[in-house]
């Protein structure tokens, strides 16, 4: 019965804890230098006398930091990259940049989930781009940008920064697409799929491709004459699907699938870091360096072979693919203008070229594209021989993708290996069922 | 009679080293790969081609901010296992020797709450960290508050073995004039070193795995990622080829002080366990 | 106090009502002192000379009052639409408007202060009360000391649990009531904070769930992804728990050399963390991984295993996979037990003429189920919610085309759900099913714990 002072404390220390946050958003901008180090603070926070005065310039002055996310290969690069900006550019003097590496894949979910913690330039791969949108962690790019976007990349590239008439991202590369790897003592003739896997199971060695792949599949469909594509508002939704998967082309393109994972030589992935017994290998340029340690002298690089239907060599089609630079929501004009400028200085033709020579990514831009040294780069030539039967990869929800990893799952485990066409033409009448419910 | 035992002996022993060799197995394999000079991702034979201290050296290197990751999953470890163990002898010791109304209900509803999908909350978490400026640079600290913060709810292992204290010596200390403060402190804490160390060992234990909620709060900012953010991030995605053998040697570095503080500390890890785990 | 516990919502009608009759009565009959706290929390007490705790309940209603006028109230506001400002943007710059899931978040921290202070305004009234009967009664208040020092005697409980329930309470329960109203909202990838709003939707999320609304096979993917979770709690559970018994009595048999090597070896599965020996056990037994390398090599096999790929395979290789962790575990727990059985027991069953295996199912067995029965029962909700094996191995892959909303062979309902929120930023589903699977497991878990024998007789072990 004697009084629950004990409790009372605890609720004291309720109040204290909730009472301290409390004050603290209260004042957001004075919180921000660190209470550990005020003596090394002060002079970076460039006017800290001068904060009351300027009471009309709002919170300009608090935020300086331009944050950057880029994946890890060039961090380096894009902290030279935008030094060098800065110097060309001093009436952004003032501004600090800092770069940290954060995957592309990372990037989107992280934006996503605290568009106010994330960075405020960040480098993503185009089929997040409608997630980023619809959560509205982009802003769309000025006019006069736009304009340039479009005059000096690929148009693929643009459209791929695009949702509905709007263009809200810069296009960084235009080498997002696949081709193959193999290994020449393994495989002479890299022309059929057939040819290759005879050779691969001759020599006991393996074929990799990621069938489960929403990426990777359409080289299958595609190929044999299928289309998928979705139409997107400005908002970043999809309002409609053009699909005929399900179709005599569409069954064709699933039995190959169905096929080649019963080959015996088949693997299902697209890594060469995670491919152990590999003479031939469907993946992209950015693991150029990777397969050219794997494979050694006998590395070599083609386009994607062809398939037989009914007797006919069919040429595998596929995705090109493209990396985008966006730019998040800004409260702040000085430093939305900023941003604008340093983003696209980091997507300009120069610095693709000059990115293109540092770590190898295949620039979008026109002019950096006629480069002669881009011109002789192994990998990136046969990207471009297979370049002409690809279609450049447009917006897909991310349903797409997940439906399109069980349809391969499903293939991969054998679920389709005794059925007939029927059977397989009402498991692609889901599927495009399920595509089509995905636009509303 | 003998001879059937010895037999039985013989079998014993196969199955255990069969057993031995399963469980022993992957730890040869990462110790293997570890030391890899070829590059590359994983392979399909054990044995190195060649040997070489690159991987490590690589952990060290300017290149890499290991030591860092490192240094913080530490601080995070020392921190977490030491707070935990206080909170968590507290709560015990409320619940197991104190009698006080709802004190059935509290441990219903503790055991209850535990039972929520965790992640689910993890946004909620993640902007009450933000609240108090605990997320991104301040990720440290801030995952050490998590982790403390429901500790209590953790109470289970510890009261059971604090039940198994007889009474008796209580209320003998108790007709002595000792406060309860004092019983704590000066009788049961020192009766039950088996389950602090116990209850340390597994709070030190288990922020080197933490990946999931670290790598919420951490964010875009690799100087606050711990092991296992940094880490997994090596086999996970697409920007780090050639990783794997690097990662392998990373999670042996991790691996070797963890396991060496538990051998060290098995004893009383089972002492704490068989004493409390069971009775709840 | 001997009070009977109210069981039952009419009880606590009555419990409820008699509070109210009693804060009216001490106000009718109490003095000017105990008047003025209804206002002043802790006004009484200062004047009686209670000087600790009239401090603590007046600096709880400062605090308290603070909190809600400088912070909460601008944010309790707008509980009941969740904000009405939508962000814009001028000339490209955006300005941000209302953000409903910080209104949402802070509205029920409020709330949770509110409460917190009129608990402590109740227990302010109570005390008054209590004093002021005292002195009638001509007895004497306790003195500070006397306050302060039984914090660490007779309610040293409340010192003890205060800080613990501060932290439970601020970090557990407030982001669980969270996440339960984000399943009355419409929180979805089309309404994300801080760009859009989101606002309460009823019962809406539960009815799309249950009916129509959802179209493809939802309801079917549900049921699979339930079935298999029930189904790898269950063998994840008992495989390891009995395999784990038949390790330990196998390392204790008698005669037999370097028991402690053997454990040794199985323990340092506990000690490696998980994200480096279970990523690197799921490649293992990849198609093209190091298992399948071998035996074709020795030519065991002619075509890999596709542990991962297909569904059955995957199961097993996770409910097996996770024997490898398991029964470390449980060995170590029956190796102690083992000890603590009366060596009488087995004497005299050796006499009656029993077996080995007699012994165990008649002495062994029912001692370790009686004594083990609050661990199973942990282990099991513990691998009903096991996110980190699926996670770290296969990520609840592989998907199929006979499932619906992204799940794969190998998820369970936590794993499902993960994916759900943090790929599709499904919130306001992934609370429903959250709250459904919530319920279920935590009425099994407590009709089962509460029936459990050992539980029963808590005070029979002390």
């Amino acid at each position: 019965m004697k009084k629950t002072l004990a409790l009372v404390l605890a609720l004291v220390m309720v109040f204290a804890l909730v009472a301290c946050t409390g004050t603290k958003t209260e004042t957001p901008v004075a919180d921000e230098p660190k209470a550990d180090a005020p003596v090394a603070d002060a002079p970076v926070a460039d006017e800290p006398v001068a904060d009351e005065p300027v009471a009309d310039e709002p919170v300009a002055a608090g935020d300086q930091t331009i944050k950057i996310w880029v994946a890890d290969a060039i961090v380096d690069f894009t902290k030279e990259q935008a030094a060098a900006w800065q110097a060309a550019n001093p009436e952004f003097a003032s501004f600090t940049i800092q770069v940290e590496a954060v995957g592309e894949g990372d990037a989107a979910g992280n934006v996503t989930t605290d568009v106010e913690g994330a960075a405020d330039i960040f480098g993503f791969a185009q089929d997040q781009l409608s997630r980023i949108v619809s959560a509205g962690a982009l802003v769309e790019l000025s006019e006069e940008n736009a304009a340039i976007v479009k005059a000096e990349n690929d148009a693929g590239s643009v459209a791929a920064a695009t949702m509905g008439d709007t263009v809200y991202a810069y296009p960084l590369t235009s080498d997002n697409g696949y081709f193959l790897y193999y290994d020449k003592s393994v495989v002479t003739d890299p022309s059929t799929l057939e040819g290759i896997i005879e050779a691969c199971k001759a020599a006991g060695k393996n074929f990799y491709m990621e069938i489960n792949s929403g990426w990777y599949q359409p080289a299958f469909f595609f190929g044999n004459g299928c289309t998928l594509t979705y139409e997107t508002n400005d908002a970043g939704k999809y309002t409609a699907c053009n699909v005929d998967y399900a179709s005599e082309k569409g069954v064709a393109a699933l039995k190959t699938m169905i096929d080649l994972a019963n080959s015996g030589a088949f693997v299902n992935g697209s890594s060469v870091g995670n491919a152990t017994n590999a003479a031939a290998i469907v993946d992209g340029t950015w693991d150029a360096s990777a397969a050219k340690e794997l494979f050694g002298e006998n590395y070599a690089c083609a386009k994607l072979p062809t398939f037989n239907v009914n007797g006919t060599p069919v040429q595998m089609s596929g995705f090109g693919g493209f990396k985008l630079l966006g730019v998040k929501p800004q409260t702040d004009e000085a430093k939305l203008a900023a941003c604008d400028s340093l983003a696209l200085f980091l997507s300009s033709g120069d610095v693709q070229l000059a990115r293109f020579k540092a770590v190898g990514w295949g620039p979008s831009n026109i002019a950096a594209k006629a480069d002669e040294a881009v011109q002789a780069d192994e990998a990136l030539t046969a990207l471009g021989q297979q370049l002409a039967f690809t279609v450049p990869q447009g917006q897909y929800p991310g349903d797409y993708w997940t439906k399109a990893t069980a349809l391969g799952d499903s293939v991969i485990a054998g679920e389709y290996n005794n059925a007939d066409d029927a059977a397989l033409l009402a498991a692609l009448q889901q599927f495009q069922d399920d595509c089509i419910s995905y636009a509303k | 009679m003998k001879r059937k035992m010895i037999r039985g002996n013989i079998l014993a022993y196969a199955v255990l080293v069969i057993i031995s060799i399963i469980w022993l197995f992957p730890f040869v394999g990462l110790v293997l790969q570890s030391f890899r000079g070829e590059y590359g991702g994983m392979v399909n034979y054990l044995i190195p081609k060649q040997f070489s201290l690159d991987n490590y050296k690589f952990l060290f290197g300017p290149d890499c901010k290991f030591v860092r990751w490192y240094l913080n999953t530490l601080v995070i470890a020392v921190f977490v296992a030491i707070i935990t163990t206080v909170v968590v002898i507290c709560v015990s010791y409320a619940l197991s020797r104190m009698r006080f109304k709802g004190r059935k209900l509290l441990m219903n509803s503790w055991l209850v709450l535990g039972m929520f999908p965790g992640f689910l909350t993890m946004i909620c978490l993640y902007f009450l960290l933000k609240l108090l400026g605990l997320t991104q640079e301040g990720a440290v600290p801030g995952l050490i508050l998590i982790s403390v913060a429901s500790s209590g709810m953790g109470y289970y292992v510890c009261k059971g073995y604090f039940d198994t204290i007889p009474k008796s010596l209580d209320e003998a200390a108790i007709i002595d004039g000792a406060s309860r403060a004092q019983i704590l402190w000066k009788m049961t804490i020192p009766l039950s070193k088996p389950i602090i160390i116990y209850t340390a060992l597994v709070a030190f234990m288990a922020p080197w795995c933490d990946y999931i909620f670290a790598s919420y709060v951490a964010f875009g900012f690799s100087d606050s990622y711990n092991v296992a953010v940094a880490m997994t991030r090596w086999v996970w995605t697409n920007d780090y080829q050639g990783y794997f053998t690097r990662f392998c040697a990373g999670g042996i570095l991790v691996a070797i002080p963890v396991t060496a503080l538990f051998m060290a500390l098995q004893k009383y890890y089972v002492e704490g366990v068989t004493g409390g785990a069971v009775k709840g | 106090m001997g009070k009977k516990k109210g069981r039952g919502i009419g009880a606590a009608f009555v419990t409820l009502w008699e509070d109210i009759k009693d804060i009216f009565t001490t106000f009718k009959e109490g003095d000017w002192k105990t008047r003025l706290s209804f206002l002043i929390m802790g006004f009484g007490e200062l004047m009686r000379g209670q000087f600790a705790r009239g401090l603590a309940l007046l600096g709880i209603q400062t605090a308290a009052n603070l909190f809600i006028v400088k912070f909460g109230w601008q944010y309790l506001k707008d509980f009941t639409t969740l904000g009405t400002v939508e962000t814009h943007k001028v000339n490209r710059v955006t300005q941000y408007g209302d953000n409903s899931f910080f209104i949402l978040l802070y509205s029920l921290l409020t709330i949770v202060v509110i409460a917190l202070l009129i608990l402590a305004w109740r227990i302010n009234v109570r005390d008054n009360r209590n004093c002021q009967r005292k002195l009638s009664a001509g007895e004497k208040l306790p003195t500070n000391r006397r306050d302060l020092h039984s914090l660490l005697d007779e309610h040293f409980d409340k010192t003890l649990l205060a800080l613990p329930m501060l932290g439970i309470f601020v970090f557990t329960v407030l982001p669980i009531i969270f996440m339960v109203c984000i399943a009355f909202t419409n929180y979805d990838v089309d309404h994300q904070p801080p760009a859009k709003l989101f606002t309460w939707v009823g019962l809406q999320n539960f009815k799309e769930l249950f009916g129509i609304g959802t179209g493809g096979n939802f309801g079917s993917t549900f049921f699979s992804v339930l079935g298999w979770t029930l189904i790898w709690a269950f063998f994840a559970t008992f495989l390891t728990y009995f395999l784990g018994m038949a390790v330990a009595i196998l390392i204790n048999k008698k005669g037999l050399k370097l028991k402690k090597l053997w454990r040794t070896i199985l323990v340092m599965t506990i000690a490696v963390p998980q994200f480096v020996s279970l990523l690197y056990v799921g490649k293992m037994f990849a198609v093209d991984g190091i298992v399948n390398a071998y035996l074709m090599q020795w030519g065991w096999i002619s075509a890999p295993i596709p542990f991962w790929t297909n569904a059955t395979l995957a199961r097993i290789m996770i409910i097996v996979i996770n024997l490898w962790i398991g029964i470390p575990y449980t060995m170590l727990i029956v190796t102690g037990l083992l000890m603590n059985i009366p060596s009488e027991l087995y004497e005299s069953a050796r006499i009656d003429g029993a077996n080995a295996f007699q012994m165990f199912r008649k002495i062994t067995l029912p001692y370790m189920l009686f004594v083990t029965g609050p661990f199973l029962l942990t282990q099991f909700i513990g691998n009903l919610n096991n996110f980190n094996v699926i996670f770290l191995l296969n990520q609840g892959n592989p998907k199929s085309m006979g499932l619906s909303n992204g799940a794969g062979a190998t998820d369970l309902l936590i794993t499902w759900l993960y994916k759900m929120t943090i790929n599709d930023s499904n919130y306001k589903i992934a609370a429903v099913i959250g709250i459904m699977v919530f319920l279920v497991t935590a009425i099994i878990s407590l009709v089962v714990y509460n029936a459990m024998p050992s539980i029963k007789d808590e005070e029979g072990f002390q």
